[in-house]
């Protein structure tokens, strides 16, 4: 995107977000809203790994996880002020995906694949096992909400304009980051990796880097969830929710910024409209993700997009 | 004589499996030199030029830019150090435009991370200009100008191979390997490419050129190395390559 479109989407959308939290005042479309907020931040967070740099996670769930639970150690055992906590979880997540990113990214795709599937079960086993710091599988209760200035930002109107303004901050810095040195080298890199190390691009390096940025914004929406909600509990970081993860990308359209969006919507709304969804949600993911690989590879946003600009053309 | 050389493969053997793809290659490139590699397809001609960037490691042997050894060194290194190349089948990234695609050229020379990225601090954005200006005279260098914005899979064939030629001369090489530039091409474009590669040179960039077929090299390159089935058949300038009975008789006639 260009400056001057990128501008225009930011202001767009921040008035969107204005709009919103003050139309909004149901409780249970504010929490709806929220959570598709952090939905938003999970699926954008992994787009910049899959759609941009072609690399496949199936254990985003632990970093995810890892923000959550990471914040919810240090705030509820140790006393610390949330603000504290937050850079050391994202910094943590960092730092967890750059050294397993480093030696696993360097192999095929199918080696990241399985490299993730199994940190995504070992963060689930932690959380659900390690009882004296995480509640096991009853879960953590009593994290604190974030205070900024005398404000406390819970669950309803102030918690859900916080989690927007994160997803707007994330969308703005994503935006320029595709469109810079590093985000031309990422793309290069989905499109020929041969041609894009002889280039000069250190495609190993740059891999680690990428997954270890996405796995930053997995922690935060894991941070904000944990704050948000006040309690978390091992089922909502399990293998489902990273297969969701990567579902909401395939949906929103690899590589589709505003995708992401789209994405986590549909992936929250579904099981809330849907209640029959619940029991069979693995077997419907499992068919989306095979639809939407089969039939518009590019995802349902860009395909649908596509195809309007078809029947434009031809009309 | 060794100051005036800038690569010189030393003895180089690469097989795979029972093939032997290089056996014992050994030759000098001379600064500011256009010198063509030929030989029959599977001869080993890229497979030399994956051996030179790093692509695949030799079994045996040294490659030397300048004085250093440089086998086995990572690829980013290389191309950092002065060695681009484009590939015979033609590899742009097709989700980039063509300007970008000659901006990933521009890769080593420039410095903006991950952070500086999103920031963009001032000296971000000079970085970006700068290398948006040097890959805008890189197209209007092959002539690209006006497509600068196209998707690059949208381009002819003929125009992707120059966009790979712009990309690759973004990283401001000293070497240049071209992998069978002119395959694909028509005359006009031939000839066209061949007044490139001589444009090429004269800005001080030595060019190994891989050919399938000895017309284009033999009116611009200064010396001529032939390979086939792995070893080096002979080598000089283009007017001993063609009195060289031994070549003419192996080489193109087998081929006819
Ligand atoms: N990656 C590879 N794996 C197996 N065999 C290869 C590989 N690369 C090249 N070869 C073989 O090495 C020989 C030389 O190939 P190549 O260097 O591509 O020749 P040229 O470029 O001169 O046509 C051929 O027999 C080819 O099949
Ligand atoms: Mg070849």
């Amino acid at each position: 995107m260009t400056g001057k479109r990128r501008l225009w989407a930011t202001t767009a959308f921040a008035g969107a977000i204005a709009v919103a939290s003050m139309a909004v005042s149901n409780a249970y479309h504010q929490q709806l809203l929220t959570v598709i907020g952090i939905h938003t931040l999970l699926a954008l967070g992994l787009n910049m790994l899959m759609g941009y740099a072609g690399q496949i996670s199936l254990g985003h769930a632990a970093f995810y996880g890892l923000g959550a639970y990471g914040t919810g150690i240090l705030t509820t055992h140790y006393g610390w002020s949330p603000w504290a906590a937050f850079p050391l979880v994202l910094v943590a997540a960092g730092a967890v995906a750059y050294v397993i990113g480093r030696p696993t990214l360097k192999l095929s795709g199918y080696y990241l694949a399985m490299g993730t599937l199994g940190l995504g079960i070992i963060g689930h086993v932690i959380f659900r096992e390690w009882d004296s710091m995480t509640g096991g599988a009853s879960g953590m209760v009593g994290i604190p909400p974030l205070q900024v200035g005398g404000t406390v930002l819970s669950l309803g109107r102030s918690g859900m304009i916080l989690v927007w303004v994160v997803v707007l901050m994330a969308f703005f810095f994503c935006d320029r980051l595709v469109d810079s040195r590093i985000g031309r080298a990422l793309r290069a890199l989905g499109d020929s990796q041969g041609a894009a190390a002889a280039c000069g691009v250190d495609t190993g390096r740059l891999k680690a880097v990428i997954f270890s940025f996405s796995a930053v914004l997995t922690a935060l929406a894991g941070f904000l969830y944990a704050h948000l909600v006040g309690f978390i509990s091992p089922s909502s970081f399990d293998f489902l929710m990273s297969i969701r993860m990567v579902t909401m990308v395939v949906i929103g359209g690899m590589a589709s910024i505003y995708g992401s969006l789209f994405g986590a919507s549909v992936i929250t709304l579904l099981p809330e409209w849907l209640h029959v969804f619940s029991d069979y949600e693995m077997m419907v993911y499992g068919l989306v993700l095979m639809l939407v690989m089969i039939f518009l590879p590019q995802g349902l946003t860009r395909g649908v997009l596509d195809a309007l600009e078809g029947v434009k053309s031809e009309s | 004589m060794a100051d005036r050389t800038i690569l010189h493969i030393d003895g180089v053997s690469k097989a795979f499996g029972g093939v032997q793809a290089l056996y014992r290659v050994g030759f000098r490139v001379a600064k500011g030199h256009i010198q063509a590699v030929i030989g029959p397809n599977g001869a080993g001609k890229t497979t030399l030029f994956n051996v030179i960037t790093g692509a695949t490691c030799p079994d045996e042997g040294r490659i030397v830019l300048e004085g250093m050894e440089i086998q086995g060194r990572p690829m980013h290194e290389l191309v950092a150090r002065g060695i681009a190349r484009t590939f015979q089948n033609v590899e742009l990234f097709a989700s980039l435009t063509v300007l970008e695609n000659v901006l990933v050229g521009r890769h080593v020379r420039t410095r903006c991370g991950l952070v500086g990225a999103m920031v963009r601090w001032p000296w971000v954005e000079r970085e970006e200009r700068g290398a948006r200006d040097a890959a805008m005279e890189l197209l209007g260098f092959v002539g690209l100008e006006e497509v600068a914005h196209k998707m690059s899979g949208d381009l002819p064939f003929g125009w992707q191979r120059l966009v790979e030629i712009a990309r690759a001369l973004a990283s401001d090489p000293r070497l240049l390997l071209l992998d069978e530039p002119a395959a694909g091409l028509n005359a006009v474009e031939t000839a066209a490419l061949a007044d490139l590669i001589q444009k090429i040179r004269s800005r001080g960039i030595t060019v190994v050129l891989v050919e399938h077929d000895m017309n284009l090299t033999m009116d611009i390159s200064d010396r001529i190395v032939v390979l086939d089935r792995g070893r080096k058949l002979a080598e000089g300038t283009p007017r001993e390559i063609q009195a060289d009975e031994a070549v003419m008789e192996a080489y193109l006639g087998r081929k006819g």
